[in-house]
């Protein structure tokens, strides 16, 4: 335990909250706090002075139009996945909730928290380690050399960086377009989640395009058509609570044997949460086949950065496309 | 006496101290809170190899709430500690500026709060001179030590054989460094009071940690009391007194308080020992037939800078099988890591995954069923002394094993075995464990309310010693469970041996049965001359026990209880002591020996995506005689959670630059999970030893070995993969 002393604050209103945060550098917002009191007090990381408690806010709740899902920032990992829509409409989002954390977990984290969650990167979870680009800018990155490195990134990598964004939810949820509600000092935009999270390049400190102060508010979901078939494959060592080494969230639909839609999201592999346009430009409009997927798959991984312990996983990334896809679309994997 | 035919002994009676667990009313070390306490804080170092140049401590000590900044500038210098049966005590911390490892304690902070101690030890600032440290087991700027525990051992001519031998197989197996991660996080609360020492610890073995400290801190070891009444699991983990329980006794003197020192999951990845990793060769020599002719096994091992650790590895495969010429060496590599130690089955659990593997590598050159090839080189007798085993029902292990699993349903073809998309696969691996016995004494004592109080300075890591102790009491008194109390854990007690290598019930068992005994001669003695009794001039061999009641073996009638004589004599209690010592095998012409299990896997490999999953073990165990069956399937079971995490999952991993543990927490360092486990069978067979008069073997940890060895082999039956290096893991075993 490390605790370096804070002030807590209770925010009863969104707009004073946002305004408290924007005005103050040292202020961080809390709200389930199953990443960021790790980070704070048992690693150490964070070191925020005063902590900004959002859970009573009004961004709590799910409603759903027949085109659009809409989740409250402030809703529990354990309620989305409860929620009947998602059940129905979403399997894929439901099943990457259940593989993504545990039941005590999901019901104190928050769906705001999850698109806001640190990467696990073990380098950059301890603060003995002086290298790291992403704590510190410009010292260097100590995992690249470092063992271990499964658990590291192989898209939107580079030598500053390997950090893996770790989110099962995230997956599914790139892939839907999903847009981000915030609220901000100069008041709410809407973000798509595809533009939402920015390439460690040389700022690998650099996260998201939020600013200071920018709170989530909520996602809107668009729901896909209902012959979409969707599912979600996480790939790892341990049969249960383990980051994904790789996973993938699919969304096909097919018709006729031809692929008329399709959309695709990586886990495990990215810097950020990843969306596979490559793949989806390849599937759509070609033949359900894993001739197809294999494709798919090849172009998508075409340029992967590996350091040695994460060079098996581009392969195993390429063929957990196919069997998620072969799952969905048939042509025989 | 009564062990012949046991009433209570045997049945599955549930452990004593569940309700308080559940119930959270076990008072563990780290729930002992005293008046006026103080807590502790470490700094430890984030260099692997070097000197301490600067400590500064300035802005530490003016912190609120800072009692005391203790660094190797005013620490007080301790004696060392004494060696033991598992070599000698952990350096001293805090006498010099030297760095040996990562995370090796550099100060200690004392506060009136656990966050003050925190926020200060943060605030003590280190710089160092840095060398470059000595990490890898290959690296061969490590000193390598030869014959650490001088138990190489070589008979006939292994060279020789080989070079004859029909058929020869010949691989390196390696093993990844494990660490023990009970659920418990070890603390340490010491309190000084003129002059003498209190400390309530997670320890195995709170005689050695009385007797350490004792010699540490130049007091008489009348002067300490060591308490250890729960512990939250060790898994070896507390068989050694680590430095921080030094530093907590030192904290508590230095500020004439007592203290609390509670270990953070990473610190517990760096201060209370591992299990080592190995690089192990394996070459056997083998007629065509199956038949052993040679055996050699080199292990390397690693060990810390200053420190020794009782790990014999290849030494265990001098007595596994039926063989005339095998040799085995042990080697240790120094490392600047932090010091390994004992782990559930130290040294056999790798050597186990060696020496199995190995064998049935072989039983596909000579074409020959893994379990048949294992039959065929059966030690009728123990093949290093040619004694016969004091018992041995190995045989009936791979049978009833066998049976129970169906392995003549497994089709000997690689592959050939499907479940939809899952490569299925069959394997099996034998175990002979080690035997292990050491001293013991223990004290009983039956009262006027006609109640027994049975103690020792035992531990009961939650392996069920109150409870199976109990038993044996109330069997070897004649009394019903609830009217015998069994204690442990105080070094105030009769000296007891740790509860470690599957010698504690076995010790403490012939202590307690010693002390049983002498208990009832005492009141044999009481009456001798006694004409009001009906026991008048018998001796021990004449009676027996039974409904509180000491009568003639012939007529029960014929007898009085022990309330009966205490009263009529007027005396409040009988108290008697018993000791148990090994037998020396030479002069009771057998060879004494541990625990044997076979263990039959099945494993699921998706070759597409790397997957591999254990849905369902076997494991047969001769374990002697079986105490409470209830409790010893549980430490099976529990065991062979352990080998499944060694298989495929548990990896501590270095990091190469920096000798920092890069996943020290529980998110990181992969234990098995629920959904990691299937199902788990487990039988015993086999009868009760008979070397001793209790006749146990000690099964808590003959369930681990053999378990990876036998996953690795099903995972060759599945896909044709040899893997010789634990973890197995997805990436080695994507096709």
């Amino acid at each position: 335990m490390t605790v370096r002393a804070f002030e807590y604050v209770r925010a009863d209103d969104v707009g004073a909250a946002v305004a408290m945060v924007s005005a103050d550098p040292a202020a961080q917002y809390l709200a389930g706090g199953t990443t960021q009191v790790d980070l704070m007090l048992k690693d150490g990381i964070l070191e925020p002075e005063r902590v900004v408690d959002i859970t009573r806010l009004p961004l709590r709740g799910i409603t759903a139009d027949d085109r659009t899902l809409r989740v409250g920032a402030l809703t529990t990992m354990e309620e989305l996945a409860a929620d009947p829509t998602v059940a129905g409409r979403l399997p894929f989002v439901r099943a990457a909730l259940l593989a993504g954390a545990s039941t005590q977990l999901r019901n104190m984290a928050t769906i705001g928290g999850n698109l806001l969650q640190r990467t696990r990167c073990r380098y950059f979870r301890d603060p003995t380690v002086p290298d790291c680009n992403k704590r510190t800018p410009s010292t260097g990155c100590a995992a690249i050399t470092g063992a271990g490195a499964r658990m590291h990134a192989i898209l939107g990598a580079g030598e500053t960086c390997i950090a893996l964004h770790a989110s099962d939810l995230c997956v599914p949820l790139v892939a839907l377009d999903t847009v981000v509600r915030v609220r901000g000092i100069e008041g709410e935009r809407r973000i798509p989640l595809t533009e939402f999270y920015v390439l460690p390049g040389d700022r690998p400190d650099i996260e998201t395009v939020l600013r200071h102060g920018d709170l989530v508010t909520g996602i809107e979901i668009p729901l896909p058509p209902a012959a979409t078939r969707s599912g979600y494959l996480k790939v790892r060592d341990r049969a249960s609570y383990e980051f994904a080494l790789v996973s993938v969230a699919a969304a096909l639909t097919v018709q006729g044997g031809t692929v008329t839609e399709a959309r695709l999201g990586l886990g495990g592999v990215g810097t950020i949460p990843w969306r596979a346009r490559a793949a989806e430009q390849i599937l759509t409009g070609a033949p359900a086949t894993v001739q197809t997927y294999r494709a798919a798959a090849e172009a998508e991984l075409r340029d992967p950065f590996t350091v040695p312990g994460t060079a098996f996983k581009p392969e195993l990334a390429r063929r957990t496309i196919v069997r998620a896809l072969a799952e969905l679309g048939g042509g025989e994997a | 006496m009564t062990m012949t035919r046991p009433v209570i002994v045997g049945a599955g009676v549930d452990r004593v101290d569940g309700p308080l667990k559940v119930a959270g009313a076990a008072p563990y070390s780290s729930d002992i809170d005293l008046p006026g306490m103080a807590h502790v804080a470490l700094v430890r170092s984030t260099i692997a190899a070097g000197r301490v140049t600067r400590l500064d401590t300035g802005a530490a000590e003016q912190l609120p709430g800072v009692l005391a900044v203790l660094t190797h500038h005013n620490a007080p210098r301790l004696a060392t500690g004494p060696a033991t049966n598992l070599g000698p005590t952990p350096p001293p911390p805090l006498q010099d500026d030297r760095v040996r490892h990562h995370g090796q304690y550099l100060a200690v902070v004392v506060a009136e709060k656990p966050y003050q101690a925190s926020a200060a030890a943060r605030a003590v600032t280190v710089e160092y001179e840095r060398e470059e440290p000595v990490l890898r087991i290959e690296d061969p700027a490590g000193e390598v030590r030869t014959d650490p525990f001088g138990m190489d051992s070589a008979r006939g001519d292994s060279a020789g054989a080989l070079a004859a031998a029909e058929v020869v197989h010949e691989a390196t197996y390696v093993t990844a460094e494990n660490t023990n991660n009970p659920l418990g996080l070890f603390a340490t609360v010491a309190q000084w009071s003129g002059g003498r020492l209190t400390v309530h610890d997670a320890t195995q073995w709170t005689s050695n940690t009385c007797q350490t400290l004792a010699q540490m801190f130049g007091v008489p070891e009348s002067a300490v009391r060591v308490h250890a009444k729960y512990v939250g699991g060790a898994f070896g983990s507390g068989l050694r007194v680590w430095p921080h329980v030094v530093l907590a006794v030192m904290a508590a003197r230095t500020v004439g308080r007592p203290v609390k020192l509670v270990l953070s999951r990473p610190e517990m990845f760096t201060g209370v020992g591992h299990r080592p990793n190995t690089v192990q060769s394996l070459r056997l020599g083998a007629a065509r037939d199956g038949r052993l002719v040679a055996i050699e096994h080199e292990a390397l091992q690693t060990v810390a800078m200053d420190d020794e650790n009782m790990e014999p590895v290849a030494s265990a495969s001098a007595s596994a099988y039926a063989c005339p010429n095998v040799t085995t060496r042990d080697r240790q590599r120094r490392l600047n890591i932090p010091c390994p130690g004992s782990m559930r089955a130290p040294g056999e659990a790798q050597a186990n995954f060696a020496l199995e593997s190995a064998l049935d590598e072989l039983s596909y050159l000579l074409d020959m069923d893994p379990l048949d090839l294992r039959l065929r080189n059966y030690a009728e007798v123990q093949p290093q002394f040619g004694l016969p085993w004091s018992s041995k029902a190995l045989r009936e292990c791979y049978q009833v094993g066998a049976e129970r699993f169906g392995w003549s349903r497994r089709d000997r073809r690689i592959g050939a075995m499907r479940d939809g998309r899952w490569l299925v696969g069959y394997g099996v691996a034998g175990v002979s464990y080690l035997w292990w016995q050491v001293h013991c004494e223990a004290r009983a004592t039956v009262g006027r309310d006609g109640t027994a109080y049975v103690r020792s300075a035992a531990t009961d890591i939650g392996t069920g010693t109150y409870t199976v102790m109990r038993q044996l009491s109330a069997e070897l008194l004649g009394l019903e469970l609830d009217q015998v109390r069994f204690d442990l854990g105080d070094s105030d007690m009769p000296w007891s041996p740790q509860a470690g290598g599957s010698g504690l019930t076995g010790a403490l068992g012939n202590a307690v049965h010693a002390a049983c005994r002498e208990l009832i001669r005492a009141f044999l003695r009481t009456v001798v001359n006694d004409s009001a009794s009906p026991l008048r001039g018998c001796t021990i061999d004449d009676v027996t026990v039974s409904g509180g009641r000491i009568h003639h073996r012939a007529d029960g009638k014929l007898g009085e209880s022990f309330v009966a004589i205490l009263a009529r004599h007027g005396l409040d209690e009988l108290t008697a002591d018993g000791v148990s010592d090994p037998p020396d095998p030479q002069e009771v012409g057998l060879a004494p020996a541990g625990a044997f299990a076979a263990k039959f896997v099945e494993v699921h490999v998706d070759p597409e995506l790397g997957l591999l999953r254990v849905p369902r073990v076997v494991s047969v165990v001769d374990g002697g005689r079986i105490l409470n069956e209830k409790l010893a399937r549980s430490q099976i079971i529990g065991a062979t959670v352990g080998g499944i995490g060694q298989a495929i999952l548990e990896e501590t991993v270095t990091d190469p630059r920096t000798g920092r543990i890069a996943n020290a927490n529980l998110g990181d360092y992969l234990v098995a999970v629920n959904a990691d486990i299937g199902e788990i069978d487990v039988t015993f067979v086999g009868e009760p030893d008979r070397l001793t008069p209790v006749g146990t073997k000690g099964v808590g940890e003959v369930g681990l070995p053999g378990t990876a060895a036998a996953i690795a082999n099903a995972v060759h039956h599945a896909t044709g993969k040899r893997i010789r290096s634990l973890p197995i893991t997805i990436d080695e075993l994507l096709d």
